[in-house]
C-alpha cells in the first residue's frame, strides 16, 4: 500500500502501519527492546517528521504528474509474482538449522553489549556516515546566497 | 583491549577530513587552494601510514575483523592514489564553484576513507557501513554542481540505483548471515564448507552420491551479494546507471568513481568469493559456484560494453562505456581464483588507474578550456597542443592494451590467469573484444592527428593539473616498461588467501 496510494500522506501512514506490524513480529522474537524502539523512534519521531514535511510541502494532486507508463503495472505484477515464488522456493528447499539465541536475546544490555562490543567498529564508523550525510544534505539543500 | 594500530591511517584521513572542513570554515582567503593541498598531503601521509601500520589486523576474540595484510595496502595505494590524482585534477572545477569548496575535498576524503574500510573489512556488518560510507559521499559529489541540470539528474538516478542495489546486497549478507549465525568472514567460510561436506552429498540407490549442494538460499545469496557488489563496478546488466553519472557527475569525481569506487569494490568482491567462498569456485564443487556466474557477467560485459562504446560522440560516455568492458576484463581475474588472478586484477586496477585519471583529467581540462565535450572536438589538438595529444594517444593506447604501454602488461596477466584457470573460451571473447576496443579509442587517436580544424585553443594546465598528468604519464610508461616491482607486489597480496 506504500507504494500503491498516489497521496504522499496516505503513503506515510501506510508506512507506519507496516512498521508497527514489522515491530510485532519482533516482540514474537522476544525481541522487546528493538520492538519498542521500532515504535517510538521509526514510527514515532522520523515517520511523524516525513509527515510534517509532506504537509508543509502542500502538494497537490496536480503536481503528482501522470500516471506512471502503462507497461510498469502488468510488469510490476508479473516481477512480484516471480518474487514470491521464488522466496517460497527458498524457504522450502532450504533446512532451517538456527542456532538457539541466548536467553537475554533482545534485552537493554545484551543490545548494548553488542553495540559497545562486538559491533564497536561498524557502529562508530555509522557515526562518520551520518556525519557525512549531514555535510552532503547541508550543501545539497542550502540555497546559494547571491 | 582491542588493539587499534592497523586503523590508524584511517583514523588519520578521518581526522584530516574533519581539519579540511573546518580550515575552509576559517580560512579568510576564500580559494581553492589551501584545502586541496591538505587535502593532496593528506593523502600522501596517508599512504605512508598504510605501510608502515600493515600486517596486522584489529581482532574481536579470535576473529578477525579489520585486516590491514598486504592486499588492502596494495588496493589502499590504488584508492590513495586515485583520490590523489582526482583531488589535483579538481583545481578547476572547485574553482569555478561559487559555494562550498571545502565541504568538496572533505567529501571526497571521508568517501576514501569508506573505500578503505570496505577494502580492509572481514566482517560483514563493517564492510557494509565501509561501502554506505563509499556511496553516500559520492551521491553528493556527484550532484555537486546545483545549477546544472545533467549533475543534478546524474546524482538522482545514482542515488536511486545506488540505494536499490545495497539493499540487495544487504539480503544477500543477511541469508548469508542466516545460514551460517556469523558475520565474520572466516566463520562463514568455515562453516559453508563443513556445511556442504557432510549435507551436500546423498548417498542414492545405485550406491554413488547425488549432489544436493546447498540449498536455493546459498544459491539466491550468491546471486544478491554478487548484484550489489558488481553495481560498483558497473557490470551487465547492473550498468544502466553508469554512463549517465559518468557523464553528468564533474570530470574528476567522474574519473574518482570510476577508479577508487572500482577498486574498493573490486578488493570486497575478491575479499568474499576468492577469499572466504573459495570452496564455491567453479572446479571445485561443480553445484552452487559463483565462477560460472561470473563468467556470464564478465562475457556479457566485455560485449555490451566495448560494442556501445563505439557508437558514442560524448567523450565521458565513450569513456564510460569503456570503463564498463574494463570492469569486464578485470572479472576475469577474479573467476580464475588463483594466486596469478588476484595478482592480476590488482596489477590491472593499478594500471587501468593510471591511464583512466589520466584520459579524464583531459577531458575535463579540455571541457574547461572550451566547453566542449564531443570526441569530435579533440580535432587539431595535436597542432595545438602536442603534449597533451600524445599524453591522450598514450592513454588510449593503454587502454587498449597495445605494448609497451601498462595497460598490455595487465591484460596479458589477466589472460594469462584465466587460461591457467581453464577458461580459454572467455580469453578468446576478451581478445576479439580487445579488437573492437582497439576502434574507438584509436578513433580519438585519428581525430587529434589526422582531422583538421580551425581549432585555436592552446591547452595550458594549471600546476596541479600538469602535475597530474605528468605523474599519469610515467606511470603509463614506466609500467609498461619495467612491471616487475609492482607485479612482485602485487603477488605478493594473493598470499593473503587461501589457494
Amino acid at each position: 500500500m506504500v507504494i500503491t496510494v498516489r497521496n504522499p500522506v496516505g503513503s506515510v501512514l501506510y508506512f507506519i502501519l507496516s512498521l508497527l506490524a514489522q515491530s510485532i513480529l519482533y516482540i514474537q522474537l522476544s525481541g522487546l527492546f528493538v520492538a519498542a524502539f521500532l515504535v517510538l523512534v521509526y514510527g514515532g519521531a522520523i515517520l511523524v517528521l516525513f509527515l510534517f514535511v509532506i504537509m508543509l510541502l502542500n502538494i497537490r494532486h496536480a503536481d503528482l504528474g501522470p500516471e506512471a507508463a502503462p507497461m510498469i503495472k502488468p510488469m510490476a505484477w508479473v516481477f512480484g509474482v516471480v518474487l514470491l515464488a521464488e522466496a517460497v522456493w527458498v524457504a522450502m528447499g532450504t533446512k532451517a538449522r538456527f542456532d538457539g539465541v541466548s536467553e537475554n536475546f533482545g534485552s537493554v544490555p545484551e543490545v548494548a553489549r553488542l553495540l559497545y562490543g562486538k559491533f564497536v567498529f561498524p557502529f562508530e564508523l555509522t557515526s562518520i556516515l551520518l556525519l557525512a550525510a549531514i555535510i552532503g544534505a547541508v550543501v545539497i539543500a542550502k540555497r546559494t546566497l547571491s | 583491549m582491542i588493539n587499534i594500530t592497523p586503523l590508524i591511517p584511517e583514523l588519520f584521513l578521518l581526522v584530516m577530513a574533519i581539519v579540511v572542513l573546518m580550515l575552509d570554515l576559517f580560512s579568510s582567503r576564500r580559494t581553492v587552494v589551501v584545502p586541496a593541498y591538505v587535502s593532496m598531503a593528506a593523502v600522501i601521509i596517508t599512504g605512508f601510514l598504510v605501510f608502515k601500520f600493515g600486517g596486522d589486523a584489529v581482532r574481536w576474540g579470535s576473529n578477525a575483523i579489520f585486516v590491514a595484510d598486504s592486499f588492502s595496502q596494495f588496493f589502499k595505494v590504488i584508492i590513495l592514489g586515485a583520490a590523489f590524482l582526482a583531488i589535483g585534477s579538481s583545481f578547476g572545477t572547485a574553482d569555478r564553484m561559487t559555494h562550498h569548496r571545502g565541504e568538496f575535498f572533505a567529501l571526497l576524503l571521508f568517501s576514501t576513507v569508506g573505500m578503505m574500510f570496505l577494502v580492509s573489512a572481514k566482517e560483514l556488518i563493517l564492510l557494509y557501513v565501509g561501502l554506505e560510507l563509499t556511496t553516500i559521499p559520492l551521491f553528493v559529489l556527484v550532484a555537486y554542481q546545483k545549477t546544472n541540470r545533467a549533475s543534478s539528474e546524474a546524482g538522482l538516478k545514482y542515488l536511486i540505483i545506488g540505494a536499490a542495489s545495497s539493499a540487495i546486497l544487504l539480503y544477500g549478507l543477511s541469508l548469508l548471515y542466516g545460514y551460517t549465525g556469523t558475520t565474520y568472514l572466516n566463520e562463514i567460510a568455515q562453516k559453508t564448507a563443513v556445511y556442504f561436506l557432510s549435507h551436500g552429498f546423498i548417498p542414492n540407490a545405485e550406491g554413488t552420491t547425488d549432489l544436493v549442494g546447498m540449498g536455493p538460499a546459498f544459491s539466491v545469496a550468491l546471486m544478491m551479494i554478487i548484484a550489489g557488489l558488481t553495481f560498483k563496478l558497473a557490470i551487465v546488466p547492473f550498468h544502466m546507471w553508469a554512463p549517465d553519472v559518468y557523464e553528468g557527475a564533474p570530470t574528476p569525481i567522474t574519473a574518482f568513481l570510476s577508479v577508487g569506487s572500482k577498486a574498493a569494490g573490486l578488493a570486497a568482491i575478491i575479499r568474499i568469493f576468492d577469499g572466504m567462498l573459495y570452496a564455491f569456485s567453479h572446479d571445485t564443487m561443480p553445484n552452487d559456484s559463483w565462477g560460472t556466474m561470473m563468467a556470464v557477467l564478465a562475457a556479457v560485459t566485455m560485449v555490451a560494453g566495448n560494442i556501445i562504446a563505439i557508437r558514442q560522440t560524448n567523450i565521458k560516455r565513450m569513456l564510460a562505456y569503456s570503463s564498463i568492458a574494463q570492469a569486464g576484463y578485470i572479472l576475469i581475474g577474479v573467476i580464475a581464483a588463483s594466486k596469478l588472478g588476484v595478482a592480476s586484477c590488482g596489477f590491472y586496477m593499478f594500471a587501468y588507474m593510471f591511464a583512466n585519471m589520466g584520459a579524464f583529467a583531459i577531458v575535463g581540462l579540455y571541457a574547461e578550456k572550451t566547453g566542449k565535450k564531443n570526441i569530435s572536438d579533440f580535432a587539431g589538438l595535436s597542432k595545438t597542443s602536442p603534449i597533451i595529444a600524445a599524453l591522450m594517444t598514450m592513454f588510449m593506447l593503454s587502454l587498449a592494451g597495445i605494448p609497451p604501454l601498462a595497460g598490455f602488461m595487465a591484460k596479458y596477466y589477466i589472460f594469462a590467469a584465466a587460461i591457467e584457470a581453464g577458461y580459454t573460451w572467455l580469453v578468446i571473447l576478451a581478445l576479439l573484444m580487445s579488437v573492437v576496443s582497439l576502434y574507438y579509442y584509436a578513433n580519438v587517436v585519428r581525430i587529434m592527428y589526422m582531422v583538421d580544424s580551425d581549432n585555436k585553443h592552446h591547452i595550458i594546465p594549471s600546476f596541479p593539473a600538469g602535475l597530474v598528468l605528468a605523474l599519469t604519464g610515467i606511470g603509463v610508461l614506466l609500467f609498461g616498461i619495467l612491471p616487475q616491482s609492482i607485479l612482485d607486489m602485487a603477488y605478493k597480496t594473493a598470499s593473503s588467501f587461501i589457494f
